[in-house]
Order: structure tokens, then C-alpha cells, then sequence
């Protein structure tokens, strides 16, 4: 079925570290991880400047208990981007992937070059799944410095109502990372599914982030309860399960299932029509 | 490239495969099985007789009573009279652990927010992760008899052992019990005990308890309502492991920067909320007047035991509608009736009978 993978080339590895490295020598990439670092940063500033203290029950959730312990800052930071920041700069890494190379006219080089396409797709899919998590840990990271910069440290309050020492509150802290990189794999698909059928890398980025707005608004619709859990962004607020005690696996289980669902429907799509297109450019 | 749509057939594959994969997943959790013969009374008695002291589990509840979908309105819990009304539709998760007659944990797990109920002996902690308050109670020491098998573990927690308990208190000669199938509830096979009203008078067309084949533990309920397919209300285990839960779990202390408020004493008897048994639980507390008896029985409340706030809350008036003399709440398992006096009256029939035992007072 493939002709590529007959006869295999010798190794991976070099593409991939070329890929990588372009895609993190892009100016592009560098600003969407600021923007993204600068979430926390500016929830941590806000709070700490304002004269009043936060209510409980107001603003995001934890945003009250952020100045008795900077480590909350990372945590709310995360809430506030997953439903809007990260996916943005997702689709706009997804999107570009098969696009961006075509509009450039260097997608048949890539494609002169003894890989094959379905490793070219597998290559394209491994470094926006490494820019997934590049993106949650720099979040996860500005949100840590800036609360241990700006508000004293202590145990950490789960929502079961126990207590956490800061190392184990660090552990989940990456927990909740690599929770949410896996929450985007699915979306990352999809961006690079669409990139596929297009030749203009903007129309694919903006397709894959509306899919992701659309995705949430039928979650927050009763009248489609059927429909949510095939949703792929149906557990995208379930890390928060991983604050409870004891941690309850049953949502990182089910998300990187729907994940693994929506990576193997959309990879197939991805093959299909990448497979069987002629590259004029 | 003259074999194009080879190149297409994984993605029309894959999706067919994975739909089938998640369906007959579906199918297998309820599976019927075949299990040795017992009769109703048999299965009671396994009730009655079962002595699980330790279990840890997760209780899926979820009501379908037929009221408007009330969209959720962000992340965080709602408060007050609010998230009585949420318990009327949608579903909840939570998470129960039980270690004796003296230790118990309850977790109700809302989205980015968490509930809890601890209790250690003779201590009980309230905690609410949405506004970070904690209550505090002492509960009634043991009397030295053994308690009541089958009570609440603590107030506010409801598993299917405690429904179970308080639908079997309904069964008399008005009711029906019957054993169907044999079925699979968190991969444990179960006898499914259906308890049939005889009465027309009632809203209730049958309760099935599913009791564990191995300990007699109930393990899910199901209400169905009369002219209604779904289950009206449910509550089942969709994760159980009989084994003792970690002691630690039972040990509360409230975190640094609570409200930490100290309340009087509750009863331990009392069914608290959980939405066909709400109005029941506030009566516990207020001495209701109770009219008829078994399935069509109709509580009446005295007027000023529910309070101004909670009737003239906004999210009533949307699911209320008004009737001359007061404002009704009617689903498909339970009416509410709110007279403009103050009195309260509720059952499990339809509204005319509660009309009826308003006029009749």
C-alpha cells in the first residue's frame, strides 16, 4: 500500500531534529510561547497589585488562593488558556504543518528526498506534538517562577480539602502538563488533517481553531448530552481531577483514549488525502 | 496512483472500527447472565444479611425527570438553593469510601470543585472547595448496641445500599417484588430486584435494585417513571473494590485559610438531598404532616419550614409553574407544591392529589 515503507531509509532521527529545529528557530513559535508565558505573569501582577483581596467563588477558579500560594498561579494560568491560548497556537502550528510547505513551494523537496510521505505526516505530527508540550510547560513554568517571585510558598490546598507538600504539589503540577499536551494531541490531528487539503496554511490554521471553539460550544449544550463525550475537547477541564485525593485516573484514562481516537480518525484522513494528492508545489 | 481509493480506506475504516469498539463496550456493561435461582425474599434476606464493612467506589447518579436542561453556567459550583436545583437534572460523580460503621468519605466531584463529607468516629467534616469553608460537628457517640446495619454512613451520603434500604421500607402489600435477569453492574454479577407500586396513584412505575451476586451489597437503583422509557433517576457504582481504603483518606484537618464554622449536632437519620429524596430530607427536619401511606403518600410542610429565599429564588420561578393559590414544581418522579401560605406539600404522585391534601387540611 505504501511504497515508501518498502524500501526504509536509514533513520528517523535527522529529519526529525531538523524538523524540530525549525520549527523552534521560527520567530513565529518564540512570540507564541511568550504570549503564552505572559499569561501567568499578567494574573500574577493583577493580583498581586490590586488592593483588594479576591473573593472566593470570583474569577477563575483558584484565582482567591493565589496570594496565600504562588504555586496556584501556574494552576489557573493553565485553566485560563485551555480553552482559547493554547488552542490558538496549536492550530497555528498544526495548520502550517503540510500547508506552510506547500505556500512555501518546498513541499516537494521534502517529499525528493528518499523519507516517503507517510514519514514526512508521521515527522510533521511528532513536532507539533512536541510543540503541544513545549507550550503547557511553558505555561505551567512562567505561572511557578512568577508565584514564587511575587507570593510566599507554602503546602498546597487540594479540592478534596487536603494537604500537599510543595514538592508533590510540583509533581502535579507537570501532571497537569502533560494532562493538558495530551487534551491538545487530538486537536494537533485535526490541524494537521486539514493542512493536508489545503495549500493556504492561514485558511488551516483558522479552520482548526473555529473546529476547537465549535467543539466546546456543543460541549456546553445540554440539548447535544449525546454527542459530548465524542467531543475532543469534552475533558479538557478534567485535569482537574488530578487535584482531588485521592487522584482520580478515570478522565486522563478516558481524555487520552478520545485523544488516541481522534489521532487515528484524523491520521487516516491525513494519509488518505496526502497520500494520494499531486504535489505541484 | 490508478489505486486512489486504497489510500482512502483506512479513513473509512478506522472510524467504523473504533464506532463499534465503544459500542459493543457499551453493550457488554449490560450483559444479562444467567444466575442460580432466588426468590424475592431470598434476595432481601442477601440484603439484609450483607456485612461489607470496607469498600471504596465511584457512584454515578444521574436524573432525567423531564424538566428543562439548565445549561451550566461556568466552572465553579453552584451555591444556595441553586444546586438543589442542579441535583434535578444532569448527572454527578462521586467517590465513596467506607472503612466500619465509624469511618466514611464522601466526594462529590464537581467540575473544578469538590464536595466532601468526612467522618472519623465521632467527628464530622463538611468541606466545599468552590468557596474554601469548612463545618465542623460532633456526632452522637455509639450507643452501646450495635447501630442500625444499613443507616447512613454520615449524613449527606447516599449510596445505593441507603436508596435501596429506603425503597425496600416502602415495600408492603401495595408493591410487587419481583427478581429479573440476571445482570453485570461494574463487571460483578447481580440479581436485579424490581419493586412494582400496584397503586395507580403514584408516579412511580418500578424501582430496581441490582444486589451484587457475591456480598448482597446493593449496587445500583434505578426509578423509572410512569410513560417514560429512560430512568428517571439512577444511582449505580461504576467503579467498586471491596478492600480497606487508605486510613488517611479519614482523617480531616481544614486547610490553612478556610472559614471554619462550628454547627450543632445533625441527625443521623435524616436522608439528606439528593433529588427524588429532597423534599423527604427537609422534612426530616421540620415534624411534616404525612397524608396516605406507602407509594401515594403526599408530605405537607407547616408554613415558614422552607425558607423565603429558596422559594423566591429565580431558578424555581423557571422550573415552577404557577397554579391558582401557588406555584407547583412537577416532574416526572416527584411534585413539588408551594402554596402562597407557606405550606409545602410533596410526593411521588401527580399534583392533583396534592391539591386535594391542601384542600383537605
Amino acid at each position: 500500500m505504501t511504497g515508501a515503507s518498502g524500501a526504509r531509509p536509514p533513520s528517523s532521527w535527522p529529519l526529525m531534529a531538523s524538523e524540530l529545529s525549525v520549527l523552534f528557530r521560527r520567530l513565529r513559535t518564540w512570540a507564541m510561547l511568550l504570549a503564552l508565558a505572559a499569561i501567568p505573569i499578567l494574573i500574577a501582577a493583577a493580583v498581586k497589585l490590586s488592593a483588594h483581596p479576591v473573593a472566593p467563588g470570583r474569577g477563575p477558579p483558584f484565582l482567591d488562593r493565589i496570594s496565600q500560594n504562588g504555586l496556584f498561579v501556574g494552576v489557573t494560568a493553565m485553566i485560563v488558556s485551555v480553552p482559547l491560548f493554547l488552542p490558538l497556537t496549536i492550530g497555528v502550528v498544526a495548520g502550517d504543518t503540510i500547508a506552510g510547505e506547500a505556500n512555501l513551494g518546498t513541499l516537494r523537496y521534502l517529499l525528493v528526498a528518499p523519507a516517503g510521505r507517510v514519514r514526512l505526516l508521521l515527522i510533521k505530527y511528532a513536532a507539533a506534538a512536541v510543540f503541544c508540550l513545549a507550550a503547557t510547560v511553558t505555561v505551567a513554568a512562567a505561572g511557578a517562577l512568577a508565584g514564587v517571585a511575587l507570593f510566599p510558598v507554602g503546602p498546597v490546598t487540594l479540592l478534596s480539602g487536603d494537604t500537599i507538600g510543595v514538592g508533590e504539589s510540583v509533581l502535579r503540577s507537570l501532571l497537569i502538563a502533560a494532562y493538558i499536551a495530551v487534551s491538545l494531541l487530538g486537536l494537533s490531528a485535526i490541524g494537521l488533517a486539514i493542512s493536508t487539503f489545503t495549500d493556504v496554511p492561514v485558511g488551516a490554521m483558522a479552520a482548526t481553531v473555529v473546529l476547537s471553539v465549535v467543539s466546546q460550544v456543543a460541549d456546553n449544550l445540554p440539548q447535544l448530552e449525546w454527542l459530548h463525550p465524542w467531543l475532543f475537547s469534552h475533558y479538557w477541564l478534567g485535569f482537574a481531577d488530578l487535584l482531588r485525593q485521592p487522584i482520580s485516573w478515570t478522565s486522563f484514562g478516558d481524555n487520552a483514549l478520545l485523544q488516541a481516537g481522534y489521532i487515528l480518525v484524523a491520521g487516516a484522513l491525513a494519509y488518505g488525502k496526502f497520500t494520494s494528492k499531486d504535489v505541484l508545489s | 496512483m490508478t489505486r486512489v481509493w486504497l489510500r482512502w480506506l483506512p479513513a473509512a475504516l478506522v472510524p467504523v472500527a473504533l464506532a463499534t469498539a465503544a459500542l459493543s463496550g457499551s453493550y457488554q456493561a449490560g450483559a444479562a447472565t444467567t444466575l442460580p435461582h432466588k426468590t424475592a425474599a431470598e434476595v432481601i434476606a442477601m440484603i439484609g444479611h450483607a456485612d461489607v464493612r470496607a469498600l471504596s467506589g465511584t457512584l454515578q447518579q444521574s436524573s432525567d425527570l423531564g424538566l428543562p436542561q439548565l445549561p451550566s453556567v461556568g466552572p465553579t459550583a453552584s451555591q444556595g438553593p441553586a444546586s438543589v436545583m442542579e441535583l434535578l437534572s444532569g448527572s454527578h460523580t462521586a467517590r465513596v469510601y467506607l472503612d466500619g460503621p465509624g469511618k466514611a468519605r464522601f466526594q462529590v466531584m464537581d467540575m473544578l470543585a469538590e464536595r466532601d463529607v468526612v467522618r472519623n468516629g465521632t467527628d464530622l467534616w463538611l468541606y466545599n472547595s468552590a468557596d474554601n469553608s469548612a463545618a465542623h460537628m460532633t456526632m452522637p457517640a455509639e450507643p452501646a448496641r450495635t447501630p442500625a446495619p444499613h443507616a447512613a454512613p454520615a449524613p449527606g451520603v447516599t449510596t445505593p445500599e441507603v436508596l435501596a434500604q429506603h425503597f425496600l421500607a416502602a415495600v408492603g402489600p401495595t408493591t410487587d417484588v419481583t427478581v429479573g435477569d440476571g445482570t453485570t453492574v461494574v463487571g460483578r454479577t447481580a440479581y436485579q430486584l424490581v419493586i412494582k407500586p400496584r397503586s395507580t396513584g403514584t408516579l412511580v412505575d418500578s424501582v430496581t435494585i441490582a444486589v451484587d451476586s457475591a456480598s448482597g451489597l446493593p449496587i445500583g437503583v434505578d426509578v423509572r417513571a410512569r410513560g417514560q422509557g429512560p430512568a428517571a433517576f439512577s444511582l449505580a457504582f461504576t467503579d467498586l473494590s471491596l478492600s480497606t481504603p487508605d486510613a488517611a483518606l479519614f482523617s480531616f484537618t481544614p486547610p490553612r485559610g478556610a472559614a471554619v464554622e462550628e454547627k450543632a449536632t445533625p441527625q443521623l437519620r435524616a436522608l439528606p438531598g439528593k433529588t427524588g429524596q429532597a423534599p423527604q430530607a427537609k422534612a426530616a427536619f421540620a415534624r411534616p404532616t404525612i397524608a396516605g401511606s406507602g407509594w401515594d403518600a403526599v408530605m405537607g410542610l407547616p408554613a415558614g419550614t422552607v425558607p423565603a429565599d429558596v422559594r423566591s429564588a429565580p431558578m424555581l420561578a423557571q422550573l415552577t409553574q404557577p397554579i391558582p393559590g401557588g406555584r407547583a414544581l412537577t416532574t416526572s418522579l416527584v411534585t413539588v407544591l408551594m402554596l402562597d401560605d407557606g405550606r409545602v406539600f410533596a410526593g411521588m404522585v401527580p399534583l392533583e392529589r396534592l391539591q386535594a391534601a391542601a384542600a383537605a387540611k
